[in-house]
């Protein structure tokens, strides 16, 4: 890499976060941090998004153009930024609440779309801001504020939804594993279209330590010969139930959003652009 | 009789071409410099099902569609049946009812005494013979109808040529045969019994627009450089237009999954330094409320278009209601200060949708533009130079203020000023670094829960109410000062208030209207001028609940002026006719003695 020119104080802002003492939030800030680094990407051309929850505060904490919108909303919120400006780098975040329970219905069309943006989720399998209640990844049984009896609904498994939604960049990372993070969070940015990053973020508060613990005996790389293109492979890691794999586990290379709509108004200029006042004469009679 | 106001209604089913045959119609009559008003009416039905439409034209300017036809023109009297209230038949009426259609004579539903002028046109036959298809036998009608009324016959045939310009010569041929037939036919065949004549002197061309195009071409011309919404009757016709002719400016039309999805895109394309807007009706709004919320919580300039109609997203769709007022100005969460501004015809969706972008853009807060399917979806014949010249004071306002070099030295994105206006930046402009924020936030635009500063941000938000109510004052009064009874109105309701408010001071009944344009923020003082000498006030709305009476009541102790207050609504389906708005005006004008 050439000049550095962007350090890690240019990224940073004045916010001290209000997370939790060993909230994976925090992994997953630093390794994004680092990973802006790597990029270079000057922080007056990035937007970094989210909706609410623990997670969704993070725009806050880096020195670049940022948007804490409403619940659940950071996808089109970001769809809305990047189409406004293709030549801007645009993050979304958020956590698991915020994405597959109240947002979930905005995440196919923005992969379908495959609008050229990052998202990244935090989860934790818990809603973390609104203090422990279930979420839709929390694991079936399990007791929290709203699940007395042990929770009931079968968790969403993120990765194979993503990949089922043909999402065009899907990868996951731990908080615990900051030099794969980086790595993994830095290709995602890269990536031209809609790139998913699944980072596992625990919550000691509303789900203990044990469930640091437990990620960390159970996660293990992609095996060495793995191609991230073989979509039916994908989903075999995605199905895995004894490893939770780490790194970039599906990728597929296809036009961007911004680009068709570019296009698309190259075609519609060539038709003619009068002034807007001569447009009277579609009203003639 | 010879009138230069004539009502023409015409009912039949999806391939009578009812509606082609309006519009044929409505172009003749603007290229010979009439004023014209036309109505569509559609049953249920996708596609094929009755639909009517209502023309009127005049060489004196029109307000409304007309209280009751001059003629009416039935393809089918089943059809017919299924508008029947909408079309409302004077005394005098001509009918030309299709005479193959096979309905039972003993069952048509019109007294005897208006079924004097009554002729049966073979239609389809006129057609067949002349065009070879029965396809043009709504052209066939126009030829009649233009011969037996004497209606701008010319133009007429210049219209025929252009509705099918495009086609092939011999279909253009055919048509223009199919009218002529329709002429030769009244000249041979009939023998006119009736005195209805339409008489009018032909001037400058006018253009015709329908209030949704209106809308879309008045956000084209203030700039608008991207549009999300999700599709809704009968906001749609926006979004149609915008996506033909948007993309060719340079902008971006983006069909969104849902409402919640519309209008969090624009507050983002707004974010980016765009200037944003979405269109919808009603149940979207319900959607769309946080949305809302978030860009007045954030000062970001949006435009949301409420088309309204009744009822949730089943609702009675096709319909035109005005009961999303309250929606409009309350409908949110906490604190959220936008305007809402109500067109009141078609020409004034184009100036209310520039004026929502100019506030939008100066003020930086959602603008809420309450139009409803009565003026989105008719079509006015309108004089173009009204667009050449515009005398907005306000066209310069392009875009949001941004900062001065100095000001980002240490820049504060909501920065405390006298009227609540800060400077503000977008993705790109270096060192105009800020987070935009749903959260409550400092001068700065970081995160604070401080109660001081709830009070002083939320402050800050409100103050611009202030300088909007300093800015603009409106003019939209009806009759003489000095009436002491008088109608207050708003949006589409307008046009029948205005005839009916005419016809009564013609006959010696004094009242005078007034229509604000500005919803929300309320402008006071023209409405304590208007009360100077009024003793009783008439309320007209179509929303069942009064919603807008109550919300002026908050606002004015009418007591206090002397005046009582009369509520006179319905619910929406059918717009008010100037008849029923006419007969109020004298029932409570003879209570005055009383
Ligand atoms: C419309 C709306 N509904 C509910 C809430 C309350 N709420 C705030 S955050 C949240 C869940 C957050 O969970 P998640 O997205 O997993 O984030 P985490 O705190 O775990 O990082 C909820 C339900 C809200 N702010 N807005
Ligand atoms: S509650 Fe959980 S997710 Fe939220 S900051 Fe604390 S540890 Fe992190
Ligand atoms: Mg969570």
């Amino acid at each position: 890499m050439d000049e550095v020119k962007y350090s890690l104080k240019d990224y940073k802002s004045d916010l001290k976060p209000i997370w939790c003492p060993g909230c994976g939030d925090y992994g997953v800030l630093n390794a994004l941090m680092q990973a802006l680094v790597k990029l270079q990407i000057p922080p007056h051309q990035m937007a970094i998004v989210s909706g609410i929850g623990c997670s969704s505060r993070l725009p806050g904490y880096l020195n670049t153009y940022g948007f804490n919108g409403i619940h659940g909303r950071a996808i089109p919120l970001a769809t809305g930024v990047k189409l406004s400006n293709p030549d801007i780098k645009v993050i979304a975040v958020g956590g698991d609440g915020d994405g597959f329970s109240i947002g979930a219905g905005h995440i196919p069309h923005a992969a379908r779309k495959n609008i050229d943006m990052t998202y990244i989720v935090m989860n934790n399998n818990i809603y973390g801001l609104t203090k422990g209640q279930a979420s839709p990844t929390t694991p079936v049984g399990e007791q929290t504020k709203t699940t007395f009896y042990g929770n009931m609904d079968e968790p969403i498994n993120p990765i194979r939804m993503m990949i089922a939604y043909k999402a065009s960049f899907v990868a996951r990372i731990f908080s615990g594993d900051p030099k794969n993070a980086i790595e993994v969070i830095t290709q995602a940015i890269q990536h031209r279209g809609f790139s998913f990053v699944e980072a596992l973020s625990p919550c000691p508060t509303f789900r203990g330590v044990e469930q640091f613990k437990l990620i960390r005996e159970k996660v293990r790389y992609l095996p060495e010969d793995y191609q991230p293109t073989d979509e039916v492979r994908a989903f075999d890691i995605a199905n895995d139930n004894d490893f939770i794999r780490l790194g970039v586990i599906y990728r597929q290379d296809r036009p961007i959003y911004t680009d068709i709509v570019r296009k698309m108004q190259q075609v519609s200029e060539k038709i003619g652009k009068p002034e807007i006042l001569d447009l009277l004469k579609l009203f003639e009679p | 009789m010879a009138s230069n106001n004539i009502v023409i209604g015409i009912a039949g089913s999806g391939g009578d071409g009812v509606i082609s045959a309006g519009e044929i119609l409505v172009n003749a009559a603007s290229s010979d410099g009439l004023f014209v008003f036309m109505l569509k009416s559609f049953g249920a039905q996708i596609r094929g099902g009755e639909s009517s439409v209502r023309v009127r034209m005049s060489s004196e300017p029109v307000a409304t569609q007309g209280d009751k036809l001059d003629i009416l023109v039935v393809f089918s009297w089943k059809d017919y049946l299924k508008f029947q209230s909408e079309m409302l038949l004077e005394d005098h009426v001509v009918i030309l009812s299709d005479s193959e259609d096979s309905f039972p004579e003993e069952n048509i539903p019109i007294s005897a005494n208006k079924l004097k002028n009554w002729y049966k046109v073979p239609f389809n036959q006129l057609a067949t013979d002349a065009a070879g298809t029965s396809l043009a036998k709504n052209i066939a009608m126009l030829g009649v109808i233009s011969e037996l009324f004497n209606l701008p016959k010319s133009a007429l045939e210049k219209s025929v040529k252009k509705k099918f310009s495009g086609k092939r010569e011999d279909i253009i041929n055919k048509n223009l045969s199919a009218l002529k037939a329709g002429q030769n036919y009244v000249k041979k065949e009939i023998e006119k019994k009736d005195s209805v004549l339409f008489e009018y002197t032909p001037g400058d061309p006018r253009i015709v627009m329908e209030g949704n195009e209106a809308t879309a071409f008045g956000a084209l011309y203030a700039g608008v450089e991207f549009y999300a919404g999700y599709p809704i009757t009968p906001s749609t016709e926006i979004m149609h237009w915008l996506s033909v002719y948007l993309p060719r400016y340079n902008g971006v039309v983006i069909q969104m999954e849902d409402e919640l999805a519309s209008i969090n895109a624009v507050v983002g394309a707004s974010f980016a330094g765009r200037k944003a807007m979405t269109a919808t009706s009603g149940p979207g709004i319900s959607l769309m409320s946080e949305g809302i919320g978030l860009a007045s919580m954030a000062e970001l300039p949006i435009v949301v278009v409420n088309v309204q109609r009744g009822g949730p997203s089943t609702g009675i769709p096709t319909k035109t209601e005005q009961a999303d007022l309250m929606q409009a100005i309350w409908g949110s969460h906490g604190d959220s200060p936008r305007v809402v501004i109500a067109p009141s015809d078609v020409e004034d969706c184009f100036d209310c949708t520039v004026l929502a972008f100019y506030i939008a853009e100066k003020y930086q807060l959602p603008v809420i533009v309450l139009s409803d399917a009565f003026i989105g979806q008719r079509k006015e014949s309108i004089n173009p130079n009204r667009f050449r010249d515009l005398k907005y004071g306000f066209k310069k306002i392009n875009r949001r203020i941004t900062p001065t070099e100095k000001e980002l030295e240490d820049y504060h994105r909501f920065k405390i000023t006298k009227n609540g206006i800060s400077p503000v930046t977008w993705p790109g402009m270096e060192k105009g670094m800020y987070q935009a924020a749903g959260i409550e936030h400092n001068e700065k635009g970081f995160p604070s829960s401080d109660v001081s500063v709830h009070a002083r941000m939320t402050k800050k938000r409100w103050e611009k109410f202030r300088e909007i109510k300093r800015e603009f004052s409106f003019e939209r009064l009806y009759g003489p000062d000095d009436a002491e009874l008088g109608v207050i109105a708003w949006g589409s309701t307008k046009g029948a208030v205005k005839e009916a408010v005419a016809r009564a001071n013609a006959n010696g009944i004094k009242v005078q209207a007034i229509i604000p344009q500005i919803l929300y923020p309320f402008l006071i003082q023209p409405f304590h001028d208007f009360l100077r000498h009024k003793k009783r006030v008439i309320f007209v709305e179509m929303a069942y609940a009064g919603a807008f009476r109550r919300y002026l009541r908050g606002f004015i102790r009418f007591g206090d002026f002397g005046v009582e207050t009369v509520s006179y609504r319905q619910t929406g389906g059918a717009p008010f006719t100037v008849g029923q708005i006419y007969d109020k005006i004298v029932e409570e004008y003879e209570k005055k003695d009383a």
